[in-house]
């Protein structure tokens, strides 16, 4: 009888419980947000359940959900393209009255954050998200080998420079090819884990790292969706051909369809001198250096211009959610410039310009000046509501050029073109 | 009312229709509907992830623009290249091991659960472990043909010229078990008598095989094509874990363009006129592979 009673008790008790539900991605930011999410709970007595993906079914999960009006999540932390998606399609909640009626400004977050993550149409004043976890492209390096004299005057000898952080993409190739089957205390090893990922994304994130730097625009600044002559301008083509190159040269045998996972572990079994990866993946990587690795990190190199390529999320609240209320409670507990701190402390990239602009930031990790660096020269794909279709034709061309061998690189982005002519037009923008 | 008074009344035809009228419906609701519907939709400009836009009529102009379409042609190129080789191993491969396998020997009945093995696995499981098989570094299987001869590093799903191999390689391994099985009940049904008649009239052993074990296993084979040719049409779970299509398009089979069309660029109009397309090919392939079959089997 006791325990018909208690349980029954129990089971009142969790009843009553407020609970909601965020999505992300399954990484290595989404368990310190986990941690972080416990003072939430604590203070408010809202549990909040997560539901992480991984990244290669990210996208379709979210995104079918979304488009089925589903109710699975209250909070989603999506990416930087989707907030076209999710303004035009009304998958999330517009922010702005919130905001104001919560004294939550967005001049307290970084603008490149804010423009990226938050504002549909781009730059403007209509916020859709709130900057979560800022982040770029860059780039890791065996820090240890770089240090080793023989290595040193050896490659000095060779280029006429000092081993070191490239300072463009032609010392990067460089570098990466002095390293390429070279054996270093008896194991073969190569020159960079690069992104050459064929099924989501992988290989247009790696190839427009290369693209920006060359100064690439996607479309002409005077006239919206006018892309020929500059999305396959003579310097986007040189890009892709120096891509290809490197992909060629330094890339470790079998690295033909490799994003986020696959470079680190190329990094970490001691394979590879560099890795291209996201800054998300520096607090694990540095924390993780140990039998002699010594980890460097740095920004994407500079070669016209510099630029890198924007990775990062807003949380944004779902409009089907039964529970936007206590989403958006979530919400104002993350914008505090307090639990922003924590959140960096965490491993967590905050946006807030409290934690960034802070005096100690730039020393407070070996890679927090890079990613400060970085997230002032980002630049994203479309942000269109049809990037989906935008990014596949991209994934296959450029695939089909780099790790194929098929055509050439004007060809493969004329290829592009075409193909989003197409999308545009179908979606009456063109 | 008992129930057995209420259909008392019923006829014959009554109570046939009652006994298939839930298959009917079922067939109706989730084969029959979403044909015609697809059929329907290829004539428009349907974008399912375009809420609220209305389709619009555009005649054929999806069926014009998926025929004129270089890459389409590619990709149906790299599928009957893929069909034609792993139906050309697994036919000869297949009759090979179901011979074998029809002598009696010892550890028979081992031999054949070992080789039916690689069919129970599912095809996605099968080509994420391929995956780590071909891995140019640590992979097996590179390592097993450069025993044999040092080719040294060759990455079997990362060239182009490579990678059409390694799927059909990994089909084989996988499917060939199939075949032999069907072929192996075709050699099991042959009467004994007609070698013993053979024997009598001196034939040789590659005569009673060319004029006996052949005709009379080439109806069980085809049979047994046939079902791996509709399935390798619409290959699309294995090749994605493996390659996903790539290197660039080299290994991207129709049904794979097909998914990447409809679901992941949201083309519901154009997508569907492909959709018709292939499936009036392999229905009308299939008719005819039919024919000649009932043929063969007539003589």
């Amino acid at each position: 009888m006791i325990l018909l009673f208690v349980s029954l008790f129990s089971f009142s008790v969790n009843s009553n419980a407020k609970s909601i539900t965020l999505g992300w991605a399954a990484w290595d930011p989404a368990n310190a947000l986990q941690e972080l999410t416990k003072e939430f709970t604590a203070e408010t007595g809202i549990n909040v359940n997560f539901e992480f993906v991984p990244w290669p079914n990210f996208a379709d999960r979210m995104l079918n959900e979304l488009n089925n009006k589903g109710k699975t999540f209250d909070l989603l932390i999506g990416d930087s393209q989707w907030i076209g998606a999710g303004a035009v399609y009304g998958h999330y909640v517009k922010l702005n009255d919130f905001f104001n009626k919560e004294g939550i400004s967005m001049s307290d977050f970084s603008p490149a954050t804010v423009y990226a993550y938050s504002t549909w149409p781009k730059g403007s004043e209509n916020y859709y998200a709130l900057p979560a976890m800022g982040d770029a492209l860059a780039w890791a390096y065996r820090k240890d080998w770089f240090d080793r004299p023989e290595l040193r005057s050896e490659f000095k000898k060779k280029h006429g420079y000092d081993l070191g952080v490239p300072a463009n993409w032609n010392q990067l190739h460089d570098m990466c090819k002095f390293f390429q089957g070279r054996e270093i205390d008896g194991q073969k090893r190569y020159g960079a884990a690069i992104n050459t990922e064929r099924g989501s994304e992988g290989i247009t994130m790696g190839v427009t790292a290369a693209m920006y730097a060359w100064g690439m625009e996607y479309e002409n600044p005077n006239k919206p969706y006018d892309m020929e002559g500059y999305f396959n301008s003579p310097q986007a083509v040189e890009a892709v051909e120096f891509y290809r190159k490197l992909y060629e040269d330094c890339a470790p045998p079998g690295h033909s369809d490799a994003y986020m996972v696959a470079n680190l572990d190329a990094y970490k079994s001691g394979q590879v001198a560099f890795q291209m990866n996201w800054y998300a993946f520096w607090p694990g990587v540095s924390k993780e250096d140990s039998g002699g690795r010594v980890s460097g990190f740095f920004a994407n190199p500079k070669q016209n211009v510099a630029a890198a390529t924007l990775g990062g999320q807003g949380i944004s609240v779902v409009k089907y959610s039964d529970k936007q209320d206590l989403a958006l409670e979530y919400i104002k507990w993350f914008a505090r410039p307090d639990v922003q701190q924590k959140w960096w402390d965490l491993g967590g990239y905050s946006c807030h310009n409290d934690v960034l602009n802070s005096p100690s930031f730039p020393t407070s990790t070996v890679y927090a000046q890079g990613f400060l660096d970085s997230m002032g020269i980002v630049k994203d794909f479309w942000q269109e509501p049809t990037f989906v279709e935008l990014m596949l034709p991209m994934q296959e061309a450029i695939h089909d050029y780099v790790v194929n061998g098929k055509g050439t690189a004007k060809e493969a982005l004329d290829k592009i073109i075409a193909e989003w002519v197409e999308v545009f037009e179908a979606d009456g923008k063109l | 009312m008992s129930v057995k008074k209420k259909f008392k009344g019923l006829s014959d035809k009554a109570v046939g229709w009652l006994f298939i009228g839930p298959t009917v419906l079922l067939l109706l609701a989730i084969n029959i509907y979403p044909l015609v519907y697809a059929i329907k939709m290829s004539f428009t400009n349907f974008y399912a992830n375009k809420i609220g836009r209305e389709p619009q009529f555009i005649g054929l102009k999806n069926y014009i623009k998926v025929l004129n379409k270089e890459a389409i042609w590619e990709k149906m190129q790299v599928t009957a290249s893929f069909m034609f080789w792993t139906l050309l191993l697994q036919a000869i491969i297949g009759l090979g091991l179901a011979l074998l396998l029809n002598r009696k020997f010892k550890g028979n009945e081992l031999l054949t659960t070992l080789i039916v093995l690689p069919m129970m696995l599912s095809p996605a499981v099968v080509g994420v472990f391929w995956t780590y098989l071909y891995n140019p570094q640590v992979g097996l299987f590179n390592y097993v043909i450069n025993f044999f001869y040092d080719f040294g590093s060759f990455d079997m799903i990362g060239s182009s010229m490579l990678a059409p191999w390694s799927i059909v390689i990994v089909d084989t391994w996988m499917w060939t078990p199939f075949t032999m099985l069907i072929c192996l009940a075709g050699l099991r049904s042959v009467p004994n008598y007609l070698y013993e008649a053979a024997e009598v009239d001196r034939a040789s052993k590659w005569q009673q095989f060319i004029y006996i074990t052949l005709p009379s296993v080439l109806p069980f084979l085809l049979l047994a094509l046939l079902f791996r040719g509709i399935e390798n049409f619409k290959m699309f779970d294995m090749v994605v874990e493996l390659t996903s299509g790539g290197p660039g398009s080299a290994t991207e089979l129709a049904s794979i363009n097909l998914k990447r069309e409809a679901f992941e660029k949201w083309k519901t109009g154009y997508s569907s006129a492909f959709a018709v397309i292939l499936f009036v090919t392999i229905f009308g392939f299939g008719n005819v592979y039919v024919k000649v079959m009932n043929k063969i089997k007539e003589r």
